[in-house]
């Protein structure tokens, strides 16, 4: 039992253990300027949590973060049952959509800048353009999946249409939604680092930025170091939501 | 109740003759167009200062912009940027993703970095690699190749490990050697995936090099979007966006042409 244990884990950790160690070989071996060893990293990030720096800065992200999201959600989500509820409308809209969800965000940036300035909605509404359409396209792809069986039942039972929202369509489509919810994070996050970098400067983007600045290398590495740590787990967090709804898949 | 049999029963009325479907999906699309477009118009005329782009302003700059040699120059350097790096990706990405699909040893202690810096946000690195290539055009591909590469090595990944069993018994039974049967079976074989990770690497690359240019100030399409917003140019920086969604766009059809052309044996799951 342990053993096969040890041995299904073993190359993980034989693996993390091998890239700590090349790591740090090759910040021992090049200039500070460039690289900074694992070790050095560590010592930086545990003075960053310590002045309480790190924690101001990543509940400021998170805030951005959440704030964005949810709205993605809110909005996209009904906005993608209802336009496979309505064809007409889905065929309006659907080749926008398309062009939009194909269209780099991050070039709307300097336009949202120069029109809103500095401040917290600015950055909300890049975090927001960057994860919205990801749902709302799942979204009617997975309302558009229901079937037609199920709708012609429910309204031969005289369903209202808000009965027929609340107990088929929303129900069936949420497991869909979740694979839109899954790429929302990832989008979302991108947005929430952009926005910090190329907006006012806030939140653990502010912490690269300085540190950057500052030819901090230590810092640099630090705070990317977290920010990939923390896509680990939102990726990690993501498959699990979209997993446990997709049992409830047809 | 008919509404709701022909909400589901669209997709696969699409896939019979298109003729009759062509005026249900013209008219649509057009009065949308025509009332986002005057939406704009209006909301922008209305409530906005006179500098923020809006359709008749942009349809306006078009002709001035793309005779504009800065803008082509851009233009140039982003494509060829984009290019170059992708090209770069696809190359490698395919060969690493190829291993990392049918070794087992490699993806157990390999893979989870792959994980992590696809999962990894893409901006965070730029400024690791201005320190280390500089405020060049070089950090701008090296970011489109970070940007890039990963979808590719992923996907490719996941259809080297959904090759069917009976072709590589075969090709076991033939005695093939085997690097010919990673390139020879394995590699066609995953061609499906590989293409929806280069449409996704496709979409991530234009990203990177905007980001890029717009961190290192360096010549691009990217930098003549922020140079001119800056400069409340925002008709003429629009003309940009619009070229650059118009390359998203593309990207997107062509792999969709190429699939159906190329492989029409093969569905999409959806």
């Amino acid at each position: 039992m342990l053993n096969t244990t040890i041995r299904r884990h073993a190359p993980f950790w034989l693996s993390i253990a091998a890239g700590i160690a090349i790591w740090e070989i090759a910040g021992r071996s090049t200039s500070q300027a460039f690289m900074v060893p694992f070790s050095t990293t560590i010592v930086q990030l545990w003075e960053l949590v310590q002045s309480g720096v790190f924690i101001r800065q990543f509940l400021d992200s998170a805030e951005l973060f959440m704030t964005g999201f949810v709205l993605a959600l809110a909005v996209g989500m009904p906005l993608g049952m209802l336009l496979a509820r309505v064809r007409v409308l889905r065929i309006g809209v659907e080749p926008y959509i398309m062009i939009l969800y194909a269209t780099p965000m991050v070039a709307l940036i300097p336009f949202i800048l120069s029109m809103m300035g500095f401040g917290f909605a600015p950055k909300v509404l890049v975090v927001f353009l960057f994860a919205v359409f990801p749902v709302i396209y799942n979204t009617v792809e997975g309302a558009r999946s229901i079937k037609p069986e199920l709708i012609e039942v429910a309204q031969s039972f005289r369903s209202t249409e808000w009965a027929l929202w609340r107990d088929v369509m929303v129900p069936y489509t949420l497991p869909y939604a979740m694979t839109g919810v899954r790429q929302a994070i990832g989008r979302a996050l991108v947005g929430m680092i952009a926005a910090e970098f190329f907006l006012s400067s806030t939140g653990l983007g502010q912490l690269i930025m300085t540190a950057s600045q500052n030819f901090d290398t230590a810092g640099v590495f630090a705070s990317v170091l977290v920010i990939a740590l923390i896509g680990v787990a939102l990726m990690r967090a993501g498959l699990a939501i979209e997993r446990h709804f997709a049992r409830w898949r047809q | 109740m008919n509404s709701s049999v022909t909400v589901a029963a669209a997709p696969v009325a699409s896939a019979k003759p298109a003729a009759p479907r062509l005026p249900g999906t013209f008219w649509p699309r057009f009065i949308v167009g025509v009332v986002l477009v005057l939406g704009w118009e209006f909301i922008v005329r209305w409530l906005a200062p006179p500098y923020v782009a809006k359709p008749s302003t942009v349809l306006m700059a078009i002709p001035r912009v793309i005779v504009d040699p800065a803008f082509l120059a851009a233009t140039g350097s982003t494509l060829a940027a984009v290019a170059e790096g992708l090209a770069i990706a696809l190359v490698f990405g395919t060969v690493f993703g190829l291993f990392l699909g049918r070794s087992r040893l490699f993806e157990r202690s390999v893979g989870h970095y792959v994980n992590g810096f696809f999962a990894m946000p893409m901006v965070v690195v730029l400024p690791l690699f201005s320190l280390w290539f500089g405020y060049s055009p070089a950090t701008r591909i090296a970011t489109i190749i970070f940007a890039a590469i990963f979808s590719i090595v992923m996907n490719v990944a996941d259809g080297a490990r959904s090759v069917p069993r009976e072709y590589l018994e075969v090709s076991r039974a033939y005695r093939a050697g085997k690097m010919s049967v990673l390139f020879g079976v394995v590699l066609p074989s995953s061609m499906p995936y590989l293409l929806a990770g280069f449409r996704l690497a496709a979409g991530r690359a234009l990203i990177g090099a905007v980001i890029a240019e717009f961190f290192l100030s360096i010549g691009g399409l990217g930098y003549y979007i922020l140079y001119n917003s800056r400069s409340y140019k925002h008709a003429e920086a629009f003309v940009g966006v619009l070229l650059l969604a118009a390359f998203g766009v593309c990207f997107e059809l062509l792999v969709f042409w190429a699939t159906k052309r190329f492989m029409p044996w093969y569905r999409r799951e959806r």
